[in-house]
């Protein structure tokens, strides 16, 4: 059964293309008012699952509800609850920014006064502008108001900050905790664990259709068990179990020569680390300690990268 | 509603602003209506010989004679049998024959009473164009002494004086031939690409992301390219007009009703290919490899009687050939709408077939 105050339900969606399954029954909800991350590599499913619940893609299996209508019976009325902003769009660049507005603003029964949206968006001065001649953040910041046109409950971003410079970034962010603060339902998707960390309330990671974790930021850090992260590279590779008998070791990484071991006792591992690498005239280049985050919690789950090179 | 008028709005915009493409889309045929007319235009009148065999050689019979004489696009010669007239028919020196059997004056003068009297008329097969604009324009002197004889208003009669001023050029052939070519190439392949090319960078996906439904979208495509289509086919016909003096002797109606029939038609069939093609650069290829034989095949700059016999089957079933076809006998001849209802069904029949077609095969994405 739903929860009373759950916004969105969704139950084992499964999606598949051709033998490839890109999405393998996921489960999760989110609450009213609540900002939701979905994390994951490149190809982890995120995008699809987004589609999913927006009525893009049709799932071959399970069910969602936004709010209380099923996205595979009810999709007009979930269209009208839901705003979308998606990972690939284009718009008509000729028409600026005031005529778009106005024009997805006409595909619904009511909308948001358009000059108000243009003002919280910070577009004001591009109100007479063509989209062509818009900055990237800019054009982000446009693709969020067509979500927003019609003051939907749930909102979907995904990746809204890809591809912006930091400055452009924090723009968005406090756009986006503004419409926290405004009891929007928020749900997007991520590469950047600072981002997700400052934003999001719960955090779903997924990876290779499936999700492996969903908590808050800062239970998934502490289940990490390790509150530092020592992180060197060597020259020649090294059998990843004699880094885990280093003393304080909790769990070690390794990708090719980069290596990271995490520890609760940062002293402990580091004097033992220094030791182990002289015994055995291994070369311990750029080395590096930090306070254990998000990004690490997630390398470690899914022995990837968030952005892949 | 709303939507419908936003969308089609916007598209007016995006046709308006994309300079480049509506400088061509209006240059590429009134360029080339100003070359071939300057080239080709002045030479090559059609003229009409009429061969004309009197058997009743009565008041009435001279009447109907003289009538037909006051046409100065025609030109009559009396011939004293009917063999001798229809083997000069055959031999091309006439190209229409017209009979007036024995009792002709009689028959008119019961008034309108029985069956309609019918004069019979013999053309060339084979120069189909030229017969026909010589029996237009027979019937048409008929009609007048016909409507005359059973006391119609004069205001039906067609004024003899349209007709005297008909002498066909190359251009006046050229011109509906052009709007024809332009509906198909601005529908079909414009688009097809268009469609093709949103698809592709996803505007059309965030759009059904929307409540948006997807006949509001069409509707609103059709409405916007009819209004630009009309502009652009008054534009050329403008220019045909001003610089060639081409004027339209139908009705506008008539030519209006055939721009948007030929729009209607073509602009589905650009939804299917917008359908059928996987990327946006395979939709303009598949758009050319039909317009292309179109144009040759389907009267726009070559008469569609010129085309070999055996094409001549498939000829009869392109909508192009019936679009030029009815603009340029409504322009040049000024046959009514009434007398063109198979090219009207024909093109109706395609927009049917092709909107029921398109509705099946349109993908958001
Ligand atoms: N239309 C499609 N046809 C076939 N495979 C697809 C299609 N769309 C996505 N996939 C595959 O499904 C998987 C998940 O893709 P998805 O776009 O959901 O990933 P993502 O998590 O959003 O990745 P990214 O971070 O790169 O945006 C990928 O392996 C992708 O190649
Ligand atoms: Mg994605």
């Amino acid at each position: 059964m739903k929860q009373a105050e759950s916004m969105i339900t969704v139950d084992s969606l499964v999606k598949r293309y051709g033998n490839f399954t890109a999405v393998n029954g996921v489960t999760f909800q989110v609450q009213k008012g609540e900002v939701f991350g979905l994390l994951g590599p490149n190809g982890a499913g995120k995008t699809t699952t987004l589609e999913m619940l927006v009525g893009l893609r049709k799932p071959e299996e399970g069910t969602a509800f936004i709010g209380s209508f099923n996205i595979r019976k009810e999709l007009q009325k979930v269209k009208e609850v839901i705003g979308v902003q998606l990972q690939s769009t284009t718009l008509f660049e000729l028409l600026t920014v005031e005529e778009i507005l106005q024009m997805y603003g006409s595909f619904y029964p009511k909308h948001l006064p358009i000059a108000e949206l243009i003002d919280d968006m910070i577009l004001t001065e591009k109100r007479k502008s063509r989209i062509k001649s818009l900055s990237g953040g800019q054009k982000q910041r446009l693709a969020i108001a067509l979500a927003l046109v019609h003051d939907p409950w749930v909102i979907f971003l995904d990746e809204p900050t890809t591809g912006l410079d930091p400055q452009a970034r924090r723009t968005l962010w406090d756009i986006v905790l503004k419409l926290k603060k405004r009891g929007k339902t928020i749900v997007l998707t991520t590469h950047y664990m600072d981002e997700a960390h400052v934003l999001c309330d719960r955090i779903a990671i997924m990876d290779r259709g499936e999700l492996i974790a969903l908590d808050t930021p800062e239970t998934l850090v502490r289940n990490l068990h390790a509150a530092s992260a020592i992180s060197f590279s060597v020259s020649s590779e090294v059998d990843l179990n004699e880094w885990a008998k280093v003393e304080g070791v909790t769990k070690a990484d390794c990708k090719e020569k980069e290596v990271v071991l995490y520890s609760d006792d940062l002293q402990l591992t580091l004097t033992s680390l220094i030791q182990t690498a002289s015994e055995r005239q291994i070369a311990l280049e750029d080395l590096q300690t930090r306070t254990a985050t998000l990004e690490d919690v997630f390398i470690h789950m899914t022995g990837r990268s968030l952005r892949e090179e | 509603m709303k939507a419908y008028w936003q969308l089609t709005l916007a598209q007016l915009r995006i046709f308006i602003r994309n300079k480049q493409v509506l400088f061509w889309t209006l240059a590429f045929p009134i360029f080339l209506m100003v070359v071939l007319g300057f080239t080709l235009g002045k030479g090559g009148g059609i003229s009409v010989t009429v061969g004309v065999v009197d058997a009743d050689k009565s008041p009435q019979s001279h009447e109907l004679l003289s009538l037909l004489k006051k046409n100065k696009a025609l030109s009559f010669e009396a011939k004293n049998t009917k063999e001798q007239a229809i083997s000069s028919l055959k031999q091309g020196d006439l190209q229409i024959v017209l009979q007036i059997p024995k009792g002709y004056e009689e028959r008119i003068k019961q008034k309108g009473a029985g069956s309609p009297f019918a004069l019979p008329v013999y053309y060339d097969e084979t120069n189909l164009t030229v017969s026909q604009v010589g029996q237009q324009l027979v019937n048409n002197a008929i009609d007048t002494i016909s409507k005359k004889q059973t006391k119609y208003k004069p205001s039906v009669v067609i004024q003899p004086e349209g007709i005297e001023s008909l002498h066909l050029s190359y251009i006046d052939f050229l011109v509906p031939g052009i709007v024809a070519m332009m509906i198909l190439n601005n529908n079909m392949n414009g688009v097809a690409g268009q469609i093709a090319s949103w698809r592709e960078r996803g505007i059309l996906r965030r759009m059904q992301g929307t409540m948006l439904k997807a006949h509001t979208f069409i509707a609103a495509q059709i409405t916007a390219r009819l209004v630009l289509n009309g502009l652009q086919a008054l534009i050329v016909l403008g220019v045909a007009r001003m610089v060639f003096g081409v004027a339209i002797r139908g009705s506008w109606l008539s030519v209006i009703a055939f721009v948007i029939l030929g729009t209607l038609a073509f602009m589905a069939i650009g939804f299917i290919i917008a359908g059928i093609a996987k990327t946006p650069e395979s939709a303009a290829p598949i758009a050319g490899f039909l317009s292309f034989p179109m144009l040759f095949l389907g009267g726009v700059f070559f008469p569609i009687k010129d085309m070999p016999d055996f094409l001549q089957p498939i000829i009869k079933l392109l909508p192009i050939s019936h679009l030029s076809t009815a603009l340029r006998e409504t322009m040049n001849v000024g046959v009514s709408f009434a007398s063109l209802g198979m090219e009207a069904l024909i093109l109706a029949g395609w927009l049917i077939i092709a909107f029921v077609i398109a509705s099946i095969t349109f993908k958001w994405e």
